[in-house]
């Protein structure tokens, strides 16, 4: 599911990037650093859509460095356990099938994939239905349902 | 896309986060409550026409009347088949990390539980079987090549990295990981005719990327091994190698490898590979003084190496399990199959070995009895062979007196490797050793 929130980070800036293009920088590096990370809790930042408010910059002792708080908006993406979703296959084989919806990856176990559907190894593995009718195969568009989420450091 | 947009910064609380929270808490029992709902309308509508389920994982509802429906099991029921990252793949529990087998060789982040495994096995089995296939693990590191680092290269060898001359296409140079490979001779054609009848895994002490490096090297168009590659990264125990994660079952498996101590609980399986070693750092690692192949400036025998002698060996296997052998495929055991093949080959030989042997006695003895010999303790009248170690042993002067073969111990390690009686010429004591 999709959120439009507002996060706050602190940016630490180098002093080499301060005068006049000061806010451009802030908000360039912003981007650079967050778009496409993730987190448990708010999901992937798809993208920073404005920024709320830039804080005073506390210079740090002992460096140059400037650390400036930074409220930004953004587009949020992030699965919950009974969601339904849409996504596209991505790989078949023996074990189930992966897909991803946007930056999710989603593996759904041959356990979880309708009985009358059978594996067929191949060039393009598949699972079809006995007369054919339903084929689920790379890049196919399937709808399911999230039946369980992990976080680690880098994805879900 | 849904898209739920959040109050501005002025509106919300100091804290952006403690919304989201709020919101995440909502959405989720939200969508609980749509999941109970959902089961129970599901139930009611089942009795009436039949609902077909082609694109939505996980629809609940125990099948009834013959309907064609998947059944996940709700939290309670699930046993729990298997773990994706740490969720079960059934029901989507949280799992504990080292839950069941790991299977990642085949899937990365996949783990099956034993019997989940077990059944996988018998069915896959029974599928290959079908095939008139069997399986075959096979080691890499002095069975089918050999590798050695950069560093450890003699003068000698040392131009072999710019210009492999005659060896070009079985040696190679991996850069990246500061090693050099060889290829054992006749194992391209090896590996092809003996993928007609096994289905084949790589299963090898290296790491994963080693392991990968040398499947590339193997199989280039990935027909073998795709997804059947076994590294120590992947295996279940620190030091030994065990058939557990394989997908097939015991009494159809054969291994070649060229170390009986890393399969401890598979001895019956396995058949023993003559080391192949054609670097110097690989002979000295295992404390040989002969020289290497490179030293010698040859290789081993193309058509009659060890490679070409066991794939003669695994097609005599082959045959006899799918021919030979009665009752169902499923019953058949590849082991009894190897056992008998091994006691033809020394069936007419009584040997005696001189007593010095010490610590090596026993084991000898044993690989003797399992090729069909009969051993006895002292020579008598009824004696074919006497295995010495040098030429100046009481059981030695006994032989030459007689008239017996009197060989090396190479004798019959050789027979062990080849499942054929060797010449004794080759293996003959002479006076001066």
């Amino acid at each position: 599911m999709f959120f439009h929130i507002v996060l706050e980070r602190n940016m630490q800036l180098h002093p080499r990037y301060f005068g006049r293009n000061l806010r451009d920088n802030l908000v360039s590096k912003l981007m650079k650093d967050v778009e496409g990370t993730c987190s448990g809790r708010h999901g992937f930042v798809v993208a920073v859509t404005g920024i709320e408010n830039i804080g005073k910059g506390l210079i740090r002792d002992g460096t140059g460095f400037v650390t400036f708080p930074v409220k930004y908006q953004c587009v949020v993406f992030r699965p919950f356990k009974g969601e339904i979703l849409e996504a596209v296959v991505t790989m078949v084989n023996k074990m189930g099938f992966f897909a991803e919806a946007g930056p999710v990856q989603i593996f759904v176990s041959n356990h979880l994939i309708p009985d009358d559907m059978e594996f067929q190894s191949g060039d393009m593995p598949n699972y079809t239905t006995s007369d054919g009718s339903v084929k689920i195969q790379k890049d196919s568009e399937v709808r399911l349902k999230i039946i369980g989420t992990r976080v680690d450091a880098t994805e879900i | 896309m849904a898209v739920i947009q959040m109050s501005g910064a002025a509106n919300s609380p100091e804290n952006s986060d403690c919304s989201t929270d709020e919101l995440t808490a909502y959405v989720e029992l939200v969508l609980d409550e749509n999941a109970s709902t959902a089961d129970k309308e599901v139930d009611s509508q089942d009795q009436s026409e039949s609902f077909r389920t082609n694109e939505t994982e996980g629809s609940t509802s125990e099948g009834s009347k013959g309907k064609k429906l998947v059944a996940v099991s709700s939290v309670e029921e699930c046993v729990h088949p298997g773990s994706m990252e740490g969720i079960c793949i059934s029901c989507g529990q949280n799992l504990p990390e080292d839950y069941g087998l790991t299977v990642g060789y085949m899937q990365t982040g996949l783990r099956l539980e034993g019997e989940e495994m077990s059944r996988l096995s018998s069915s896959t089995m029974k599928s290959l079987l079908n095939q008139r296939k069997l399986c075959l693990v096979l080691d890499l590191d002095h069975t089918l090549l050999n590798t050695t680092s950069l560093i450890h290269l003699t003068s000698e060898e040392m131009p072999l990295t710019t210009n492999a001359g005659a060896l070009q296409g079985t040696l190679f140079v991996l850069e990246n990981m500061n090693l050099m490979t060889k290829l054992r001779p006749f194992v391209r054609t090896f590996l092809k005719e003996a993928s007609e009848m096994f289905e084949m895994y790589i299963y090898t002490m290296g790491d994963r990327p080693y392991a990968l490096e040398m499947a590339k090297l193997l199989d280039p168009q990935e027909e073998y091994f795709k997804d059947k590659i076994i590294s120590r990264d992947d295996g279940t125990k620190r030091d030994k190698k065990d058939l557990d994660i394989v997908m097939g079952t015991e009494n159809a498996i054969l291994i070649l490898d060229d170390k009986e101590e890393v399969w401890p609980n598979h001895n019956d399986n396995l058949m023993l590979m003559e080391r192949y070693l054609f670097f110097k750092s690989s002979c000295q690692d295992f404390g040989y003084k002969f020289k290497s192949l490179t030293a010698l400036q040859r290789d081993e025998d193309e058509t009659n190496g060890a490679l070409s002698k066991i794939l003669r060996v695994l097609k005599q296997i082959h045959s006899a399990f799918f021919d030979n052998l009665q009752g169902d495929l499923i019953d058949r055991d590849v082991r009894q199959v190897l056992a008998s093949l091994r006691l033809e080959v020394l069936s007419r030989c009584v040997i005696v070995f001189s007593h010095n042997f010490r610590s090596d006695l026993r084991p000898l003895r044993n690989m003797a009895r399992r090729l069909g010999a009969t051993c006895y303790t002292n020579p008598d009248p009824s004696v074919t062979h006497i295995v010495a170690t040098e030429f100046v042993t009481k059981e030695s002067r006994w032989a030459v007196q007689h008239n017996k073969f009197l060989v090396s111990r190479h004798w019959l390690e050789a027979a062990n490797f080849f499942y054929e009686k060797q010449p004794e010429d080759n293996f003959l004591l002479k006076q001066d050793q």
